[in-house]
């Protein structure tokens, strides 16, 4: 009962910041019906699912300040988890996707165990280490297709609620909608948790943390499953979304990276970070790469500014662009 | 039997060349991080500017690509003092996390200008001294001239970077603010200064490996991560900060990378028809990774680390 | 500062509500192109949106010099002399990328249909898109046997896929051994009995490393090595290694470009010696490669398409001359696949008589376009209905190339297989290294 009340407390939120989320909920809800073009709505979709790989990261990146480069294994795992039981065993998305969640946290607290014995970079790099061993290995292991990936087969009649199968985008983006929100609200709720504190503790002191009585380890294990909940969710819906999943593109480095980044650059530690971060990011890599890229004829200049953005805001402010935002709002005050 | 003795010997040979040429990369990392305990995410942009700079000069003067590594080594260590005093004096105020963010920023910015400027497709350099010539040693053995000198390279700046920090004041001072900048600044010694002086090395060192390695590879804007992903399992392998860790662990993974051969000898003389075509070279830099994990695991601070 | 980002938050709005154009003129017929115009790929991106450019220009105007049908009609002749208007888009490599692009094609764009994609793991999510919408695709440079064979309604392949390519490599191998080859007496089996196969490992060329085990054992050649790679890696020296430890008469490969390059010179630095050493196109037919010279003298590659074919088909020849006015240099694999890919679109659409899907369904399937309309050396065109490959073109061919020195002292490929129209006598064996 004391969770789900955490989970709707947003008592310590300032009030405009309550007021700017009602506005982009009410948007968000209404985006499909008002006019849209449909590269705005695969946008739109990207943008909720890296917001939600965003909070996952921001979990354990932000709130425990562990540098994670490896998120993308888990969204293998849960990507492959779907792809595997539906092709082979038939099994519907809703009943394969809490399996691929188990699946990832049951992977997380093996690897969890002895990673969490490394600190600060040398953490970060066996995070990329156990990320690029797993996915070596699915590249030879045949029963999940090997390098040449899974293909999900389509069932033929839309609109597929079971399966997750539809003609029109606007289902995907109601799907995962609705995974933002329950996310958000959990976070909201992680927030104010014991673990929740604990975490922070932890990112300011760890043997301050330890002499409170904080199982340091044990905490950063626990957080990191949650974490890879998230993150193993939005792998299964990306399974379903876009019917075709290879190592390649599930659990290849540039993901890890594009999800810390998102993180980063929005404001690790913060309820809003990762979903400015994707707000910003997934657009301009949408719509400035094609513009530049591919209509102007100037390939790179896309990404080369992208890099410049990075920089300047990582010099600027450590903490992001809702780190520029908060301190804007303490000098006015 | 006598097969696997000679595949042993060529495996030891070529592992020790290409050791040493992944150390040579790791080199500049591992002495940034020394000093300032940062983990410069371009490292590998640094070493494809230093690519790109013998392959277009040394045509623009008319010379052998091996006489612009001088020049190579400037441009990677004037790139690497620009880096530090435009981007990094201002990362060193935030916390790690800000750190990474803005190297990762200096990658993607250098990988795309050279894309923006060189376009995606692959160069090589044509002619020189190096270029395609191998020396015969033994029976089947064959070193492959390019590597062979930045093996020599590599182990020569190893030796001059040792020097440098054991037995000159400069190195001393380096040590000490990399051990403790506020002491050492209390002594008078610039950390400022220091760290630029650092960023220097580190440049040039992977601006000349770069300058070398052209002679052999193909380069093309993305060519850094090949290496950086190495360089940082070396890196931190060896222990964030240390030389020494740098050079065992560079000479360890080139051995673990050219182990598959041995393992296909091994294959054909018992000739063991059930683990026939169990091909292993698609692992071998699984095998870096998972060896990596298991000593770090085992020694969190890295074989010869001694910060955490 | 504030206002900046409300500006800019309410300019990136604008830019995703921007309504669907839902105007299509009666005399435009709308094709969507998804090539990877930049990325990786940029190079051959330009080859095939200059291939696909040609076609329409050819088909949308009358052009006396060329004997082809849809040169003579300037525009579609059943639709009313219709235009073609291709609608480009860059998938730079990233297949989810090339499905959000395909929607945007099918759902803003109205296109009638879609052409590409050159990678195969593209094309197998723009085509499943196309599946689900409804929309025909034609694909004219895939080679992944996978994408016909998942029983797609709206998917049809013009060319030939890596299954045949390899298939066309151990013919020729067994050619060689019953003096078939141009120039060549007939070489003892066991000279060229042992191979040795490297393949890079992400899906195209674990595709083909099951190929080549598969013909191997079907054909009777001792596959004596069969490694897969890693394309982006620093150092190929334990993969030459083992190779060279094998012993083998032939070299085999699948491999993209820089790592191709480095495969030649860490063959070459290790002093190769096979009796043959032929590659599955890709970095193997590429300007960086050839750019190595001399030491890929005798390297054979597969293709579909070879200058030299212009010597031998006068309708290729004609293409190429304005190609080469075009582009300034001669048709390629890429160029002349796109080009015959855009140019089945238009065949299809004069046969459908309609811009309707089921009518193109319907002219896809019944479709037959004799080889003397084409560019490239096939019988014709030809879509398998039923089977285990649906949608497959099943009369085209490939062609196995080898670079030779030629007169002018420049390294070229001349076609060496199939036997009966090779241009230069085979060059064997292998100079190795």
């Amino acid at each position: 009962m004391e969770a789900v009340k955490n989970a709707f407390d947003f008592g310590d939120m300032p009030r405009n910041e309550l007021g700017l989320a009602a506005v982009v909920l009410a948007f968000l809800l209404s985006f499909p019906l008002m006019p849209h073009s449909s590269f705005g709505m695969a946008t739109m979709i990207q943008f909720l699912m890296f917001s939600l790989y965003g909070m996952g990261w921001n979990l354990i990146g932000g709130y425990g300040g562990q540098v994670d480069l490896g998120k993308a294994q888990y969204v293998g795992i849960g990507a492959y988890t779907t792809a595997v039981m539906m092709i082979r065993w038939d099994v519907p998305f809703w009943f394969s996707m809490p399996v691929g969640m188990a699946l990832a946290v049951g992977w997380s607290f093996i690897i969890g165990y002895p990673l969490f014995r490394l600190k600060g970079h040398y953490f970060a790099i066996a995070t990329i280490a156990t990320s690029l061993v797993l996915k070596d290995l699915f590249e030879v292991w045949n029963f999940v297709g090997g390098a040449r990936g899974l293909e999900i087969p389509l069932k033929g009649d839309f609109p597929n609620w079971l399966y997750l199968q539809f003609r029109e985008d606007y289902y995907y983006y109601y799907v995962i909608l609705g995974m933002f929100l329950i996310g958000f609200i959990y976070m909201n709720g992680f927030r104010h948790s014991r673990l929740g504190y604990q975490l922070r503790a932890i990112k300011d002191n760890e043997h301050v943390a330890r002499s409170l009585g904080i199982d340091v380890h044990w905490s950063k294990i626990k957080a990191y499953a949650v974490a890879t909940a998230y993150v193993a969710m939005v792998g299964s819906f990306h399974a379903c979304y876009n019917f075709n999943i290879e190592p390649e593109d599930t659990m290849s480095l540039d993901l890890s990276v594009l999800i810390a980044m998102m993180a980063m650059l929005g404001g690790a530690g913060s309820m809003w970070g990762p979903i400015i971060g994707a707000a910003i990011l997934v657009p301009m890599k949408n719509y400035l790469g094609s513009w530049l890229g591919g209509q102007a004829g100037f390939a790179g200049i896309d990404l080369a500014l992208y890099g410049m953005i990075i920089m300047f805001i990582a010099a600027a402010q450590p903490r992001g662009v809702y780190g520029i935002v908060e301190a804007m709002r303490a000098r006015r005050r | 039997m006598e097969e696997l003795g000679i595949q042993i010997l060529k495996s030891l040979v070529s592992g020790l060349l290409m050791g040493l040429v992944f150390a040579l990369v790791a080199l500049g990392l591992t002495v940034i991080f020394g000093v300032m305990d940062i983990v410069n995410f371009a490292h590998g942009e640094f070493l494809m500017v230093g690519m790109y700079t013998t392959l277009l000069i040394s045509p623009l003067l008319g010379v052998d690509p091996v006489l612009t590594l001088p020049l190579a080594g400037l441009v990677g260590a004037v790139l690497g003092v620009l880096c530090y005093f435009g981007l990094i004096r201002f990362l060193l105020r935030g916390p790690m996390i800000a750190q990474l963010f803005g190297t990762f920023g200096l990658m993607i910015f250098l990988r795309n200008l050279a894309l923006l400027f060189m376009g995606s497709e692959p160069r090589i350099v044509h002619q020189g001294w190096l270029v395609g010539k191998s020396i015969v040693i033994g029976p089947g053995v064959v070193l492959e001239s390019t590597k062979l000198a930045v093996a020599v390279l590599s182990l020569l700046s190893f030796a001059v970077v040792w020097w440098l920090i054991n037995r000159t004041k400069v190195g001393k001072a380096l040590t000490a603010t990399s051990l403790d900048a506020e002491g050492a600044r209390y002594m008078g010694i610039s950390t400022e200064l220091m760290n630029a002086l650092a960023w220097a090395v580190g440049g040039a060192s992977v601006g000349v490996a770069g300058g070398l390695l052209v002679n052999f590879w193909p380069v093309d804007p993305g060519v850094g991560l090949l290496f950086t992903m190495i360089a940082f399992a070396t890196v931190a392998l060896g222990g964030f900060g240390s030389v020494r860790g740098a050079l065992v662990a560079g000479i360890l993974i080139g051995l673990i990378v050219n182990l598959p051969p041995v393992w296909d000898a091994i294959l054909r003389s018992i000739d063991a028809v059930g683990l026939r075509g169990l091909d292993i070279h698609s692992f071998k830099y699984t095998m870096v990774y998972a060896i990596y994990f298991l000593i770090m695991v085992l020694r969190p601070q890295g074989l010869f680390g001694w910060k955490q | 500062m504030r206002k900046i980002a409300l500006v800019a938050a309410i300019a990136m709005l604008a830019a995703m509500l921007v309504p669907a154009m839902a105007w299509a003129g009666p005399k435009e017929i709308k094709i969507g192109v998804i090539y990877p115009l930049t990325g990786p790929a940029a190079a051959a991106g330009r080859e095939l949106r200059a291939g696909a450019e040609l076609a329409a220009d050819i088909a949308n105007q009358v052009m006396p010099g060329i004997n082809m049908d849809m040169a003579k009609n300037g525009g579609v002749k059943s639709l009313g002399g219709a235009k073609l208007t291709l609608i480009f888009k860059d998938h730079q490599g990233n297949p989810q990328l090339g499905a959000d692009l395909a929607k945007k094609l099918i759902l803003d764009d109205k296109v009638v249909g879609i052409l590409g994609c050159y990678y195969s793991s593209v094309t197998k999510t723009v085509s499943a898109v196309c599946e689900r919408y409804g929309v025909p695709m034609i694909n004219g440079s895939s080679t992944s046997p996978t994408l016909t064979k998942r029983g797609f309604k709206w998917f049809w392949r013009t060319t030939p896929h890596d299954k045949w390519f390899t298939k066309d490599l151990f013919e020729f191998l067994v050619g060689l051994t019953k003096g078939k080859a141009k120039g060549v007496k007939a070489v003892p089996r066991e000279e060229i009995n042992t191979l040795a196969a490297a393949c890079e490992k992400t899906e195209w060329g674990s595709n083909v490393a099951i190929e080549i085990k598969n013909f191997a054992k079907e054909y009777g050649f001792n596959l004596a090595a069969n490694i897969l790679y890693a394309a982006k890696s620093p150092d190929l020296s334990s993969e030459v290694q083992s190779l060279i430890a094998a012993k083998p008469g032939a070299m085999l490969f699948a491999s993209y470009t820089s790592d191709a390059l480095l495969m030649i010179k860490t063959l070459k630095s290790m002093k190769a010696k096979p009796k043959i050493l032929w590659g599955q196109d890709a970095g193997f037919d590429k300007p960086e490669f050839v750019s190595l010279g001399d030491d890929i003298v005798g390297v054979l590659t597969r293709s579909v398409f070879l200058p030299s074919v212009v010597k031998m088909k006068p309708l290729s020849g004609q293409v190429n001359d304005l190609y080469v006015k075009k582009m300034g240099h001669d048709l390629d694999g890429a160029s002349a696949r796109a080009f015959t890919g855009l140019q089945t679109w238009v065949y299809v659409l004069e046969k459908a008589g309609s811009t309707e899907p089921k009518a193109i369904q319907a002219a896809c399937n019944t479709i037959s376009i004799p080889g003397n309309q084409l560019v490239v050396p096939w019988v014709g065109i030809k879509f398998s209905t039923k089977g285990d490959e649906i949608g497959q073109n099943v009369l085209g061919g490939g062609l196995i190339g080898q670079y030779q020195k030629q007169k002018d002292g420049k390294i070229g490929l001349e076609v060496v297989y199939p036997f009966d129209i090779a241009t230069a006598p085979l060059v064997y064996p292998f100079q190795g290294y």
